[in-house]
């Protein structure tokens, strides 16, 4: 008996030795290792993060578009034009007539209209951009309308920049979804939710071939595509969490493009000639938040400390090598209004450090509790740690996940990093200067200002002014305003870098392009 | 006799366990049925227990489950509306309660990040890590047992040694490091076997799931091809996973084993010219299989607990994953249904090894 196993597994190993795994992915299909850790639907009016945006821009065709290499020039795609009246009051748009969805029906401007009512209604994250311009479910019908099969309008319930308004359009969240066959699915008067979450009705040019949640995604090519048969006739992303495992992949060939691997591999891979690493610029920073119900951060010259007390040269080189770059303004590096040079405005400097804080009454130093975000945070925490205790701040460092902690202001010193989807600066300032309401009550935990518990009345009305101007160098101004202004107060939020997110690519995939926004689309990957 | 001497104390401690009725002696099926009531009570209780002190920990953590769903950037308005979806405005208690009364109907609940019901969830990736554990258990036993009885038999040589070394080694070497380790020799050097996940993407959906095992479901439906990938795909974290298993199981056949090779009836065979290996494997292992089969069902149950790193390193779609990802995400429906399915695997086993402990060896009844 033990004999005949013994054999048995001896013979099994032959057989596998002598057929070696099949390596390497095949030349139509790309392969696309991730972290699929989260995503629990590809609906797309219930997301707006990071790796599902690129799967969901895949599977559905947004009205207009933004190449990665520009983001500010708006291009056609289910719209093939668009106009504004001359009161910036109306979008009208104009629909092609050539866009079928995967059952086969035609994409018409009520389907248009009822996925952006969708979105609305249903009021999930999807809706966090579109619904900034004044949507609400009583108003939504009314406002986004289809005039005819191929025209739709939408009239803005308050003075917006309509750029800002195309700009959201074009988030993967407002992918254009097909109303006949969702509704068909509708469950509850979930708006077809539930459906959605495992099965696509889009007309982009993947459909969805199978999904099993934190494990694979696989996208197979629309043949009948308005835009040309993609070359891709299969994607797939696959879950692989831990990046040494995805990293030996890479290098076998049976992953193409890889996302989410370690600063470690990453410097691995960058040696490697058969790789490609595209570090893409995100509209986002990594940044040191201090809690201002906390009577010593409140003091400006303690926070004006923290600017000198940090390293951030040292790790610019390594753990931030593939991930950030140093900038310190809060306009993101070329947008309107940002600074043209590399905004460095402060070094890492102990003795000034240690100067401020002895003038704000602390010539022993001062001693507080430092979290980061989550583990992504963790290595930069590490080194604020160290480089702090030189400067005369003692930071107890306590890891784990503290980003609900910091939407509660529950929290003394925190490090974090951050993206936003629309492409300009308006996003990003909304995110990290607009408090209306400093009131714990007003629990506002989306905006970066109020979790620091901090307001400042005239950078909320730039703010709102930079909505509503349409004109640009208007609106330039303004943003370099809020921008000197956020500087001179020593904020509570210390900007060090600028996020970039790492895609690695294998040389043979072209055409492949991680995008700003996260929209990136798969339509013109090849592979030689 | 000492072997007698252990399994009547087994037995007894045993019989404590299940309530203890050591004195009475009433009919053997009986007297079974009792002892499995009264050991499905103790693991109910257990489990409950268990239960609410996962639940009280992911109540206590600072991590929000609201986040978990919606992501950090959200809207003042869509967090409330979800946070009531959640039930998450009741006393904690309240949903306690409410929770083990749906898991009283069969509804575990719907997981928060992956959309689907538990139920769903478990059906899909549990066979995953069942499929690994069994063919661990099995690479466990081939190599674990012989090593254990050979050792045994040649005490104190070279063979003795080595199989102490391997045992330590196996009690003290991360398996996450030996799992990258060993991908990177067999994976991207070798190129024997396959990298991540269950099988090669491009073999996914030719096989219909059936069973939810992908071996079989592939041999059933004849799909060779995917067979063969599959086994290659599964054969490095199970023999990992089988490795870390042998160093328990040699040690404790060894021991059964010398237990055996002292007693009179081995000295009188050996007396009468048996050969060694007649005298080992056709008496004294006649004697040490039930003991041996309690021990593998004892493994078994270890073989879960490893599988939650050797899942992660291998990207392997099973358990161990499922409630790691569950923990970190604070998903606390994923958490409570993958410790109430390690629960009952537990308590499985446990009943299992008890009915067969009594089927194999007549001086239990």
């Amino acid at each position: 008996m033990l004999k005949q196993l013994l054999t048995t597994i001896a013979m099994t190993g032959a057989l596998m030795a002598a057929q070696p795994c099949l390596a390497a992915s095949p030349p139509n299909m790309l392969v696309i290792g991730t972290n699929l850790t989260g995503i629990r639907t590809l609906d797309p009016a219930q997301n707006n993060a990071r790796t599902v945006s690129e799967l969901i821009s895949n599977l559905y065709d947004n009205l207009v578009q933004l190449s990665p290499d520009d983001l500010k020039t708006l291009k056609p795609m289910l719209a093939t034009k668009w106009e504004v009246s001359p009161d910036g009051k109306v979008i009208t748009l104009t629909l092609r007539d050539d866009a079928v969805f995967q059952s086969g029906n035609k994409v018409t401007a009520e389907d248009a209209a009822w996925s952006i009512q969708r979105v609305i209604k249903m009021g999930q994250v999807g809706s966090t951009d579109v619904a900034l311009w004044g949507f609400t479910s009583d108003n939504v019908e009314k406002l986004v309308r289809a005039k005819d099969e191929h025209t739709l309008e939408i009239e803005l319930p308050q003075t917006v920049n309509t750029d800002l308004v195309l700009y959201s359009l074009a988030g993967s969240s407002i992918g254009i979804v097909d109303k006949k066959t969702v509704l068909s699915h509708e469950a509850n008067g979930d708006f077809g939710g539930a459906w959605l979450s495992a099965y696509s009705a889009g007309s982009g040019p993947f459909s969805l071939a199978q999904w099993r949640p934190n494990d694979v995604a696989i996208f197979n090519a629309q043949p009948k595509y308005w835009g040309g048969k993609p070359a891709m006739a299969r994607v797939v992303a696959r879950h692989i969490p831990e990046s040494g495992n995805l990293r030996l992949q890479l290098e076998a060939g049976d992953v193409d493009v890889g996302q989410y691997v370690a600063s470690g591999d990453l410097d691995a891979l960058s040696t490697n000639k058969d790789m490609v690493i595209e570090n893409v610029p995100g509209l986002g920073f990594y940044y040191i938040a201090l809690n201002q119900k906390d009577p010593d951060l409140q003091k400006p010259k303690v926070r004006e400390a923290f600017q000198y007390a940090f390293d951030w040269k040292a790790i610019s080189g390594n753990i931030m090598r593939h991930t950030g770059f140093p900038w310190q303004s809060m306009i993101p590096r070329g947008m309107i209004g940002a600074p043209e040079e590399a905004a460095v405005r402060y070094d890492y400097d102990p003795a000034k450090a240690k100067q401020l804080l002895a003038e704000a009454g602390y010539p022993n130093g001062l001693k507080k509790v430092l979290n980061p975000s989550g583990a992504p945070t963790l290595p930069f925490a590490e080194a604020l740690q160290a480089s702090a205790r030189a400067a005369g701040i003692d930071l107890d460092l306590v890891p784990g996940e503290f980003t609900p902690a910091f939407r509660e202001r529950k929290f003394e010193v925190l490090l974090g990093n951050s993206g936003a989807r629309l492409p300009d600066p308006f996003a990003v300032a909304t995110q990290y200067a607009f408090n209306p309401d400093n009131s714990d009550e007003a629990r506002l935990g989306s905006y970066y200002l109020w979790r620091t518990g901090m307001k400042v009345d005239e950078l909320n009305t730039l703010i709102d002014q930079s909505m509503k101007e349409r004109d640009t160098e208007k609106r330039t101004d303004i943003f370099k305003k809020m921008d000197g202004i956020y500087a001179g107060m020593a904020s509570p939020l210390v900007i060090f870098f600028q996020r970039t997110d790492p895609y690695v690519m294998r040389a043979n995939v072209k055409g492949y392009h991680g995008h700003t926004t996260w929209s990136t689309r798969w339509h013109d990957v090849t592979k030689e | 006799m000492a072997s007698a001497d252990l399994t009547s104390k087994q037995e007894a401690s045993r019989r404590s366990t299940a309530g203890g009725f050591a004195d009475a002696a009433p009919h053997p099926l009986i007297s079974l049925l009792r002892r499995l009531a009264g050991r499905v009570v103790a693991v109910v209780t257990t489990l409950l227990g268990l239960l609410f002190l996962t639940f009280s920990m992911g109540r206590l953590l600072p991590a929000d489950p609201v986040l978990a769903i919606t992501g950090a950037e959200v809207s003042k308005e869509v967090y409330d509306r979800v946070y009531d979806e959640l039930g998450l405005g009741q006393p904690i208690w309240m949903q306690f309660l409410s929770y083990v009364g749906k898991i009283a109907t069969g509804d575990l609940g719907m997981s928060a990040t992956t959309g689907q019901p538990i139920l769903t969830d478990l059906m899909t990736i549990f066979p995953a890590t069942i499929e690994l554990a069994i063919i661990a258990m099995i690479i466990g036993a081939i190599v674990g047992i012989p090593l254990g009885i050979t050792a045994a038999v040649r005490r104190g040589t070279v063979i003795d040694h080595i199989a102490r070394i391997v045992a330590l080694a196996g009690h003290s070497v991360p398996i996450f490091w030996t799992g990258l380790m060993a991908l990177f020799v067999f994976y991207a050097k070798l190129k024997l076997v396959g990298a991540s996940g269950r099988i090669d993407v491009f073999y996914e959906g030719l096989v219909t799931p059936m069973t939810g095992f992908l071996l079989i479901d592939a041999a059933i439906q004849g799909q060779w091809d995917v067979f063969h990938n599959a086994l290659g795909h599964i054969i490095l974290p199970a023999a990992i996973l089988g490795y870390y298993s042998v160093a328990y199981i040699s040690r404790m056949s060894r021991s059964f084993m010398l237990e055996q090779l002292s007693q009179e009836y081995i000295i009188t065979a050996r007396a009468k010219g048996l050969g060694t290996r007649k005298v080992v494997w056709r008496h004294a292992f006649r004697n040490i299989r039930v003991q041996l089969l309690t021990i593998l069902a004892l493994t078994f149950g270890g073989l879960l607990e490893g599988a939650v790193l050797i899942e992660t390193v291998f990207g392997w779609p099973g358990l161990g994953q499922y409630l790691t990802r569950g923990l970190q995400m604070n998903d606390m429906n994923v958490v409570m249904g993958s410790v109430l399915t390690i629960g009952a695997v537990f308590l499985t086993i446990n009943i299992l090894s008890d009915v067969l402990y009594r089927i194999l060896d007549p001086r239990t009844r």
